[in-house]
């Protein structure tokens, strides 16, 4: 039995002993993490975390030491902070002490301690949140903003300047997750613009000491902001409308520019500009065409032209003229020069030959043909004054004048009147020796002058000597116009010349001018020419009627071979004219006609029969049939 | 800061006699002056501190950290707000001044040893020098206000040891040749949060009108 019992009590003091060491029974674990806080610098409170507590009730203690002390002090107060805390009222708090704590947990089994922790309170400061959080949206010219006011934390004392707090406030959208935080500083309010029309903040606040730690946040504060949409709208529009205008601004002064700039950068091309010259026509002509083109143009002035220029030729009479009309001709000296070679051609206008001698006299010409020129148009000039005065004087005077000067300078001044007289004339008409013509006539007369070969010309106006032609000249015509010129009559074979050259009527012409005039070309009018040829130095021009039939006395100008040569014979039979051959003679319209017989002598040999007839009779037979007698120029040759 | 100080000092004497607003709020400016230097300078000393547990201390919180206690422990301040309220205005102005003469010297001894440690970076020997710098310039605007509280009948004349506040230490002088470093940091950092939170103090009791 009493083994029973003592294995009985063994069994239960086994179990017994079992359960009170087997389940967790153990000292407690060390408490951690001592944390404390001060919310006002005046208390504070500290927090440990306990550790296990080893299956058995345990209990914490809070031991602390200040420094300089080895006095250990327990924690007054463990309930008024909460579970597992001390609070230190502010009769055991001191600032700016150094309070050394330590946590003890203690249960039946042992103690721990936790590691000893050093605060001071000034360190460890963390305010309550700011209190009174106030948010307004005010509306301020229509830009509402939000206003933010608070009041620190009641606890901390902060009048006395015992505490320092700063604040912080954020803000954000009702249904956003991103907080815009706004430093405060030491201030109570705080503005916020830049708000969403419509939206809803929450603001908070919180707070922190100058050597502490951040409060917590304030509850949130909301508030909503009321929609300013048209403001807003309105002025994007203008900025819209603003920006457009200027954008429209700028496109067109790029756009202006745009042709300045590219006319500076690439500059138009003039194009050629040559005046009567056609460009397209010179693109898409001929080269025919577009030589003659470049070659006639205006100048020189061929067609309707010279009657006008006739007209004037004749009026003006002085020297001056001859400078405008060596002016003209220079141009047409030009052309002629180009168009023809020192000849003139029928197909060449009058003007064209003149011009060329103009030409030479003008530019570096043969001197000689600038001589020429200048006489001749002075003459020309000259001419063309007379015949507009008065014909028949001029016809008289002419045998006295003109037989002047080189031939040169008659031609040239024939030359340069011509072509200002001048237009070019198919044909050459009879035209007596009329007024009207006059002024065609010392045209004519130029330009007949001018048709002829440089070595005819010359000789052509070889003159006689003043007396000798003289004489010669009251017979003819061409006296009266060119009475300033000392057109040799001789050019009688220019004359000829000419006349064959051209139709009959240039004879006709040629005798019809009273004046040396030239028959000329084609250009001249028929009824204009008067081919008068002067008689050169020796000789007298005769004048070809319009028959060529006829024969005239000529008097011989050393240079045409046509002309014969009249040996003034005094005899009984009177002038011995030489035969002549068939000559051109200019027909002189003058009413004295005289002839070539007044100049030349008559042979006998002529048709008429001279026996029986005194010396004037062959003469005047011979002009008989040639239709102009004068017997009185016949005999009164020689005082001419 | 001292140059700004000063000019505020010549602008408070600018006032007319008479005017005690205008003296008043030059006081205000100066005492605002002053607190904003010793902010400055409690900044670095605790930037300095915090430097110098890192590098030299690994093991912080240790018991008994402190070796000594700071030589100026036996100066007798305020360690509450009761306490600090409750004072007159002259002895916390006495205290504040004792306290900045105390560490004048320790903290150019300090940035001395500071600026032949070849561990101290430029930047802390720096902030040493500034640091005793401070203190010296932080002492004589405190004296400059204390003068003007003195001139407006805000404290009496009864503090006479102000002129000579090295005599208050005399005894003390070399006690703070025995601190090492840290323990020099450390103490001077609390001092400096005393000095700015006395003058707060002072000037909210003073003029409370203005900003307290």
């Amino acid at each position: 039995m009493k083994k029973v019992g003592e294995v009985v009590l063994l069994w239960l003091l086994i179990l017994f002993i079992h359960n009170a060491a087997g389940e967790g029974y153990s000292p407690p674990g060390k408490p951690t993490n001592i944390s404390c806080r001060s919310p006002e610098k005046e208390t504070f409170t500290c927090w440990w975390k306990p550790g296990s507590d080893g299956g058995l009730p345990t209990t914490y203690a809070l031991y602390y030491r200040k420094e300089g002390s080895q006095r250990v002090f327990e924690c007054p107060d463990y309930k008024t902070a909460g579970k597992n805390s001390c609070f230190f009222s502010k009769n055991v708090t001191f600032v700016w002490v150094n309070y050394n704590i330590t946590v003890v947990a203690t249960n039946s089994r042992g103690r721990a301690f936790s590691d000893p922790v050093d605060i001071d309170v000034v360190y460890i400061v963390k305010p309550n949140p700011p209190e009174e959080v106030v948010v307004n949206v005010t509306e301020d010219k229509d830009w509402p903003f939000l206003q933010v006011s608070w009041k620190p934390p009641k606890m901390a004392d902060t009048r006395s300047g015992w505490i320092t707090l700063f604040y912080e406030v954020r803000l954000k959208l009702e249904n956003k997750n991103k907080w815009e935080v706004v430093s405060a500083g030491q201030r109570k309010t705080l503005q916020i613009y830049s708000l969403r029309s419509g939206g809803t903040y929450e603001v908070q606040v919180r707070c922190k000491p100058d050597h502490g730690f951040w409060s917590e946040w304030s509850p949130s504060s909301r508030v909503k902001v009321p929609e300013y949409f048209p403001q807003e709208r309105s002025m994007w529009i203008l900025i819209v409308v603003f920006a457009a205008f200027i954008l429209i601004i700028f496109i067109r002064m790029v756009y202006m520019n745009f042709h300045s700039v590219k006319r500076y950068l690439l500059p138009p091309v003039p194009g050629p500009k040559i005046k009567g010259i056609d460009k397209q026509f010179l693109k898409s002509g001929k080269s025919e065409d577009i030589f003659s083109s470049l070659v006639v143009s205006d100048f020189p002035p061929t067609t309707s032209n010279y009657e006008d220029f006739l007209v004037q030729y004749l009026e003006v009479y002085v020297p001056e003229e001859r400078e405008l009309i060596m002016n003209e001709g220079k141009d047409l000296q030009d052309d002629s020069f180009k168009t023809e070679n020192s000849t003139c051609d029928n197909d060449s206008g009058r003007g064209s030959c003149d011009s060329h001698t103009l030409l030479t006299d003008k530019g570096g010409g043969d001197k000689e043909d600038g001589q020429q020129s200048d006489q001749e148009g002075s003459q020309a000039e000259a001419d063309t004054k007379s015949q507009e005065e008065a014909l028949e004087e001029e016809l008289l005077a002419c045998s006295h004048e003109n037989l002047q000067s080189s031939n040169v300078s008659n031609e040239k001044e024939k030359v340069k009147s011509w072509p200002s007289l001048f237009s070019p004339l198919p044909q050459y008409s009879f035209s007596p020796v009329n007024r009207p013509n006059p002024p065609k006539t010392g045209k004519q007369h130029c330009l007949s002058d001018s048709l002829f070969t440089p070595n005819s010309m010359p000789s052509y106006f070889t003159q006689p000597g003043p007396s000798t032609t003289k004489g010669f000249r009251s017979n003819y015509w061409e006296c009266s116009f060119d009475h300033k010129q000392s057109h040799p009559l001789h050019p009688q074979s220019a004359a000829h010349e000419h006349l064959q050259a051209q139709n009959d009527l240039n004879t006709a012409h040629v005798d019809y001018m009273g004046a040396p005039l030239d028959v000329h070309v084609l250009n001249v009018r028929p009824s204009e020419y008067v081919e008068v040829q002067r008689v050169s130095v020796e000789d007298g021009v005769l004048l070809h009627p319009v028959s060529p039939s006829q024969e005239d006395s000529r008097t011989l100008s050393h240079q045409t071979e046509d002309y014969s040569r009249v040996r003034v014979v005094n005899n009984d039979n009177g002038l011995l004219l030489l035969q002549r051959d068939a000559i051109e003679e200019e027909k002189s319209m003058c009413p004295y006609q005289e002839d070539v017989v007044s100049r030349a002598s008559i042979t006998p040999t002529l048709q008429n029969s001279a026996t029986g007839i005194n010396i004037a009779l062959p003469i005047l037979d011979e002009m008989a049939a040639s239709g102009y007698i004068d017997t009185a120029i016949m005999f009164g040759l020689p005082t001419h | 800061a001292l140059c700004s100080r000063l000019s505020s000092m010549r602008a408070a004497s600018s006032c007319t006699n008479g005017q005690t607003g205008c003296h008043f709020l030059s006081l205000a400016n100066l005492f605002d002056r002053v607190i904003q230097h010793s902010a400055r300078m409690h900044g670095i000393s605790n930037d300095l501190h915090s430097e110098f547990e890192l590098y030299f201390l690994p093991s912080k919180n240790q018991i008994g950290r402190v070796s000594r206690n700071c030589h100026t422990s036996t100066i007798l301040t305020p360690n509450g707000k009761e306490n600090a309220q409750r004072i007159a205005r002259e002895e916390l102005t006495e205290v504040i001044l004792k306290l900045l003469v105390a560490w004048r010297e320790p903290l150019w001894h300090f940035h001395q040893n500071m600026a032949q440690h070849r561990e101290f970076n430029n930047f802390s020997s720096n902030k040493s020098l500034e640091m005793s710098e401070m203190v010296h310039e932080l002492r004589r605007g405190v004296q400059k206000v204390v003068e003007k509280m003195q001139m407006l009948g805000v404290i009496n004349s009864s503090l006479g040891n102000l002129g000579s506040p090295e005599a208050l230490l005399a005894s003390d002088r070399a006690e703070w040749r025995l601190m090492n470093d840290y323990d020099l940091l450390y103490c001077f950092r609390r001092d400096s949060n005393k000095i700015q939170n006395y003058l707060k103090i002072l000037k909210c009791r003073i003029i409370p009108e203005h900003g307290c």
